[in-house]
């Protein structure tokens, strides 16, 4: 018994290493900036303890209100979208479709792409002059979009590439949930109604509400945390229009060199991030065990 | 004593044996061939020429000293055959020959760069021996101590010759610091004016531009005002004859894209005034005074000449596409090298990839003029705008980065390093690299310019591919820009340079796309100045900002 208890341990200690050196440790130590004056690259002068000057800094910091407008957009929208649209999709898949796994495979690829990426894709796509969102739009006589240049439709356009990207996930997991849902609930259900929609709304969303809160969850914490896509598509422009609050902290620490006040802004996102999930978690947990 | 004289005649019959052993070994570059030394090359002419400015730049055999070690440079990222990078790739194997080490070269985005060398030498990583250095870096190597001065290294011998002395003057300031000299030169950056040759000086396209403005054009134009009208005739005109309307002026205005430094050649003489007296340059409590004032470090980035600057821009913006909002800097050029705009002013750059037919529709086409003046601008002693059309305010600048090579103080082979950065340095390979446009060297030394500054002709340039006529307009007016102004702009080389330089090119973003007005935008700026001065420490960046700008303070 005990030599098992030693084997245990020894296949343990990869695991515990790896989240004391690479999650605990930059924790504990980005807390511990987050009460400092650290700075990198200007003249080097000694780290002083400032206590929560940092975290009095952001309520008065215009820049914070300034990408505040941008996150708040990004998280309401992307999150409302990719959720409303990969349900959708689950839906239209969960019936017997004519070549379904081509299309569910080809659906899924921009969930592999790396976000830096699809934000240069996006660059090429959203081209004012010779890009091919554009063009389409121009043979429809839509006229120019833009897309790059005018801060409402760029924000638009990282919308649009982030919901493009995480749509497929939520897809997945919302089908994976349809597809666990028992044949005989839907027979039963059908000898009091033949409409697809009442058949969606009396059973299967019910049953998938789980999913749909966990997927709604995980991409709210994801939403609060973009920065490639803009900062490949846009480079957080035109003028400022584009950055979220994660573009800030990296503007903050990786820019100027502020390491304190990055830190702060940074566990600010993490609390504001955990009282969010929590409400969600809350409501999502309170629905489902009442019913 | 025979014995002796034995030995001494074997000694003397060996010495020359031993010498022809030694030869044997050959030059560094025997067996070589061009197509092995410069694989990059894309055609035998580029790589011929390539081959006689090798063999004419003597370079000393440096492989007893450096065979096996290994050089690390950074550079500005942009590949192989691209601006600033592209000479290091093309000169490699030369170098590796030459000294038998290794050159492995690390390329870093324009936008990562700070953040890149910063994070690396603070971390105690110091992965670069040198780095290819943008010229504002120098306030923030300087107080860390992260470069190493050259002087000693100037005269030694045993390195590539190259010539300080006939490096542009006002261009030799930034590679000094405090006298002592921490740059090897390579580019030399200043903004200038560029348009189209061919229809500019149309009778047909004058004839029009007079009866539409009530007056004659003046070609090249002189003041920011004349740009502005010229620009705002030929935008939305099919002045190309492509079927579709072209642009005024091309200009590139997205953050990151270094958009700001075109802000500051056009700002300069809205808010910029000479000394008055002998001397124009000398920099008073008001004269030749852009960033702060002297006595205070107070920003007066937000003073009305500034602010007038920028309104200006806006309007000047408004003649070109509405696109150029969200380009970068290359995308501003090739919208004029493609022949889409008719107006241009930007770096040297310009003017030598306009001869590249891969990248230019225009050559034979390409005008140059040194930077516009203006015919308004604000005299802060006085406190009030002076506007006088007939003698407008000109000051010439230096702005960009003027890319060039300095060695890490925590290097381990600083003797490599400064032997790549001569090498780069000598005059014949310099100057084929300010010849060939790819490599985004532009001229910074008087043996590029034409008499009476320089000692060039324009034959050298033909003979590598210019238009006769394009590099006589074009480098003609480079040298004015060096040479002829009055004043330059004072360069910001302080400590935190590149974060103060951030924070303007974000809010000048912000204003031109209306988010916020020109005096909101600059009055952020300015507060935000004040924030980064205290926190490094306003009397110690007040005494290096006088130092760098040559202000004595008054008793």
């Amino acid at each position: 018994m005990k030599k098992r208890n030693r084997a245990g341990l020894f296949f343990l200690l990869p695991g515990v290493v790896w989240v004391l050196c690479f999650t605990l440790f930059p924790l504990l130590y980005s807390l511990g900036l987050s009460f400092t004056d650290k700075r990198i690259g200007r003249r080097p002068r000694p780290v002083q303890f400032i206590g929560f000057e940092n975290y009095a800094d952001i309520f008065s910091d215009n820049r914070v209100s300034e990408v505040l407008e941008m996150t708040v957009f990004i998280v309401l929208g992307s999150v409302l979208l990719t959720v409303v649209l990969g349900i959708l999709v689950a839906w239209l898949f969960n019936h017997d479709i004519p070549g379904l796994r081509v299309f569910r495979a080809i659906l899924t690829l921009p969930i592999f792409a790396a976000p830096i990426a699809l934000g240069q894709l996006g660059m090429i796509l959203f081209n004012e002059q010779s890009g091919p969102v554009n063009q389409m739009l121009r043979a429809i006589g839509a006229g120019t979009v833009y897309w790059i240049t005018d801060p409402w439709s760029a924000r638009f356009a990282v919308l649009i590439v982030d919901v493009w990207q995480w749509t497929p996930f939520v897809f997945i997991i919302v089908l994976a949930a349809m597809q666990s849902i028992p044949d005989e609930l839907y027979e039963a259900a059908r000898l009091d109604t033949s409409s697809a929609w009442t058949l969606f709304r009396k059973v299967t969303f019910p049953l998938i509400l789980p999913a749909i809160g966990t997927v709604t969850m995980l991409r709210l914490v994801e939403t609060f945390k973009i920065l490639d896509i803009p900062y490949t598509l846009t480079g957080g422009g035109p003028g400022v229009s584009t950055q979220t609050y994660s573009y800030y902290i990296y503007l903050t620490g990786l820019r100027h060199f502020d390491m304190g006040y990055a830190s702060a802004l940074a566990y600010l996102l993490v609390v504001v991030a955990i009282i969010v999930s929590s409400i969600f978690f809350w409501r999502v947990r309170e629905r489902y065990e009442v019913q | 004593m025979r014995k002796l004289i034995v030995l001494l005649i074997v000694i003397a019959l060996l010495l020359p044996a031993g010498n022809s052993l030694v030869s044997a070994q050959g030059g560094p570059f025997d067996g070589k061939t061009p197509e092995e030394l410069f694989p990059n090359a894309i055609d035998d002419q580029e790589r011929q020429s390539a081959w006689e400015a090798l063999m004419a730049a003597n370079l000393p055999d440096a492989r007893d000293r450096f065979s096996g070690q290994k050089l690390t440079i950074g550079v500005l990222a942009s590949g192989t055959r691209g601006v600033i990078s592209g000479a290091p790739y093309f000169w490699r194997e030369a170098f590796e020959a030459v000294t038998g080490a290794e050159l492995e070269i690390i390329e870093i985005p324009f936008d990562q760069m700070l953040t890149t060398l910063t994070v690396d030498f603070s971390t105690n990583q110091n992965t670069y021996d040198a780095i290819i250095n943008a010229s504002w870096f120098y306030g923030d190597y300087i107080s860390n101590e992260w470069i190493i001065p050259i002087d000693d290294y100037i005269n030694a011998e045993g390195y590539p010759k190259w010539e300080p002395d006939k490096v542009a003057a006002p261009l030799r300031q930034l590679l000094q610091w405090e006298g002592k000299w921490y740059g090897v030169v390579n580019d030399g950056d200043t903004q200038m004016f560029y348009y189209r040759r061919d229809i500019l000086e149309d009778p047909q396209w004058q004839a029009a531009y007079e009866e539409e403005m009530g007056e004659p054009m003046v070609v090249p134009p002189r003041t920011w005002q004349q740009v502005y009208k010229i620009a705002k005739f030929f935008n939305g005109k099919d002045w190309n004859g492509d079927g579709d309307p072209d642009d005024g002026i091309s200009l590139h205005l997205k953050v990151g894209g270094q958009g700001f430094f075109h802000f500051m050649s056009l700002s300069a003489p809205f808010a910029i005034t000479p000394a008055e007296g002998d001397d124009p340059t000398k920099v008073t409590k008001y004269d030749n005074i852009y960033w702060f004032d002297p006595d205070d470090m107070t920003p007066v980035i937000n003073s009305p000449g500034h602010v007038k600057a920028l309104e200006f821009l806006k309007e000047l913006a408004a003649t070109g596409s509405q696109s150029q909002f969200g380009w970068d800097l290359g995308e501003a050029w090739n919208n004029f090298l493609t022949g889409n705009a008719v107006l241009l002013f930007s770096w040297g750059d310009v003017g030598s990839l306009a001869q590249d037919p891969n990248s230019s529709t225009i050559k034979g086409k390409l005008g140059g003029a040194p930077i516009p003046c203006s015919e308004v601008w604000y005299d802060r002693e006085l406190g009030q705008f002076v506007e006088d059309p007939e003698n407008p305010n000109c000051v010439s600048n230096l702005v960009g980065a003027s890319w060039h090579g300095v060695i890490s103080s925590r290097s381990d082979n600083p003797d490599l390093a400064y032997y790549f950065l001569a090498m780069q340095a000598t005059p014949p390979i310099l100057f084929w690299n300010v010849v060939y446009g790819w490599t985004g060297v532009d001229p910074s030394s008087t043996t590029h310019l034409f008499p009476p500054a320089g000692e060039a002709t324009v034959e050298d340039y033909v003979n590598a591919g210019y238009d006769a006529g394009d590099v006589q307009s074009y480098i003609t007016a480079y040298g004015q820009n060096l040479f002829d102004f009055p004043t330059t702009q004072t360069y910001l080389r302080i400590p935190g340079t590149p974060e103060y330089w951030n924070i303007l090119d974000m809010r000048l973003a912000q204003a031109m796309v209306g988010e916020l007005s020109p005096q909101e935008a600059l009055d952020q700026v300015a507060e935000e100045w004040e924030e980064i001065t205290d926190d490094i420490g306003r009397d110690y960046l007040l005494e290096i900002y006088q130092a760098s700008i040559g202000y004595t303070p008054a008793e």
